[in-house]
């Protein structure tokens, strides 16, 4: 053994040990995913965009901004409800698995690293959602799914309708 | 450094109608990143679209401290003057601007210039000036100069150090050092590799001037040997496992007496990464392993480095603590002679850091390090304490 990997394994045991730890003692106490909805969250898109169904692993692919164009190379124009609608902390929980800070940090980092030109658009109540996703082209959104007017077309997730028994967004 | 051509750039772009946010009458605001304020529900009819150009402005600040029993040696610091022998300091650190705009909805702008606080003043730097075209999720083609995308950090983080956890980056991949060309003048393209499914597939691949007259630099105003350097990468992001990245790349070059070594060599960069992208916990580890082959003669060196950083956000305190830890460690032959030219060689490092991030706001951080480092065996070790508030504003 040359004396560089002896000075790497004695530097990795003197330090390494104590940040393992650290973090198995926090993994360990870390609070419990909360308990699941009553009211289902129905994913809306302009009706003239030709997706009917998306997997939840497509969309939140979609919601973190990964993928940016539907199918037929239109532009996503991802539509969020503003911090505190029930809606949003739902979709942070099931689909960002973030917090309210890491979802901030998120798209900051997600825009100044040149991976996307525009931030997602906030939109501050269920009609305003309901009337954007129609009248912008390519657009997606969210609402509580007794909060949905007719014009946008509602998708399906994993094959399943908002409130039918396995849709993932309950 | 183009300070001449960067403030050009800057003057211009402030000089342009631009069109902020903050200001539009846009039915809906973008996401409220730090100073902008959000536009008032249904200030005009939902019908109003998206306008081009829109220019989004983001700065970031850092100021630092640093406490050292070897300063000539400190580690990890791009910046800054510091005398030998024991030092402390404080540090402006960096004044960062970024700007990002949609020119239309497939085609966008995006800019960082850096104010970088030196022994003589400041220095301004074009650090990043990138146009894209958007065509698909499957092809994006860019052009401009860039954090050189073949290591993970050195595209997930850039000159706004509240992105990252640790006050520095790891030295292989640090600002100004030359181990690793960090940044890249040229062409891009990149997207999903079509067909991959659930695996989300990657893939960059580039062609650009290569590294300049200073190694550390890339060639801003042309390309001193036309010899192009070339680039290709190619990760996965499982949608089953999204947090996680596991990838790598290549890089060739070709370098001689145009950058101030003596011979023409051929430079072959191999990475590999595994990353963990969330915060309970973000591991990130990378490895490079830089030959050198002396062309027409024999001759061939390898020097290889690596990190391992894993940090935890503790769920106490409302989750504003993250501690975390890295390991670093670069060897160089000592015969490598692009990196042990005869003054100011290249220096291998074997090194860790522990320390802790405080979010004492969404948008400002405070970080403390302790670290324990040595440059080679028969060298002194060497500790340092520091600390660093970063800000986006």
């Amino acid at each position: 053994m040359d004396r560089h990997s002896t000075l790497l394994l004695k530097t990795l045991a003197r330090w390494g040990g104590v940040g393992l730890a650290l973090i198995v003692l926090a993994a360990a106490v870390e609070p419990k995913p909360r308990a699941q909805r009553s009211t289902p969250v129905a994913i809306l898109v302009n009706p003239a965009t030709r997706v009917s169904n998306l997997s939840l692993a497509e969309l939140r692919e979609i919601m973190l901004g990964n993928r940016q164009f539907w199918p037929d190379h239109q532009p996503i124009v991802l539509l969020l409800r503003a911090p505190v609608a029930p809606e949003r902390t739902a979709v942070l929980h099931i689909i960002y698995q973030m917090s309210e800070a890491e979802f901030r940090q998120y798209w900051i980092a997600k825009i100044f690293r040149d991976e996307t030109a525009t931030a997602p658009k906030v939109v501050y109540s269920a009609s305003m959602a309901s009337e954007l996703v129609v009248a912008i082209p390519g657009s997606i959104a969210f609402l509580e799914a007794d909060e949905v007017q007719p014009g946008p077309k509602v998708l399906t997730i994993d094959g399943k309708k908002p409130g039918e028994k396995g849709y993932p967004l309950q | 450094m183009i300070r001449s051509v960067s403030c050009s750039l800057l003057l211009c772009v402030l000089a342009y109608p631009v069109r902020l946010r903050a200001q539009t009458a846009a039915p809906a605001t973008a996401v409220p990143v730090a100073g902008q304020a959000s536009a008032p529900a249904g200030a005009v009819p939902p019908t109003d679209q998206e306008h081009y150009p829109s220019l989004n402005i983001q700065g970031f600040a850092d100021i630092d401290y640093s406490a050292q029993d070897q300063a000539a040696e400190r580690v990890g610091t791009a910046t800054g003057f510091t005398p030998p022998g024991v030092s402390s300091n404080f540090n402006l650190g960096q004044f960062v601007l970024h700007f990002a705009g949609a020119l239309s909805p497939k085609v966008s702008y995006f800019a960082e210039v850096s104010w970088t606080a030196g022994a003589n003043g400041f220095t301004t730097t074009v650090e990043r000036s990138i146009i894209r075209y958007d065509y698909s999720d499957n092809f994006k083609i860019s052009a401009g100069r860039y954090h050189t995308p073949i290591l993970y950090w050195n595209t997930a983080y850039h000159h706004g150090l509240w992105l990252q956890t640790s006050i520095n980056r790891p030295e292989m991949i640090q600002f100004g050092g030359r181990l690793i060309p960090v940044h890249f003048v040229g062409l891009l393209a990149q997207g999903l590799v079509p067909g991959t499914g659930s695996l989300n597939l990657h893939y960059e691949a580039g062609i650009g001037n290569g590294r300049g007259a200073d190694i550390a630099e890339p060639g801003n105003a042309g390309d001193i040997n036309n010899n192009k350097a070339w680039l290709a990468t190619i990760y996965a992001q499982p949608a089953w496992a999204y947090k996680w990245q596991a990838g790598g790349s290549v890089y060739r070059d070709k370098i001689g007496p145009a950058n101030g070594i003596a011979g023409n060599y051929g430079e072959w960069i191999d990475t590999a990464r595994l990353v963990y992208t969330g915060e309970k916990p973000e591991f990130i580890s990378e490895f490079a392993n830089i030959k050198h082959t002396l062309l027409g003669a024999p001759g061939t060196w390898n020097s290889q480095a690596w990190y391992a950083q894993i940090a935890y956000r503790l769920p106490w305190l409302q989750a504003k603590w993250k501690p975390y830890y890295r390991f670093e460690y670069i060897h160089i032959p000592i015969t490598d002679p692009v990196f042990n030219p005869p003054t100011n060689p290249v220096p291998s490092l074997a090194g860790s850091i522990a320390g802790v991030r405080y979010d004492f706001s969404p948008y400002a951080a405070l970080k403390m390090e302790y670290r324990d480092s040595r440059r080679a065996p028969n060298k002194p070790r060497i500790h340092g304490i520091f600390v660093q508030t970063a800000l986006v504003f």
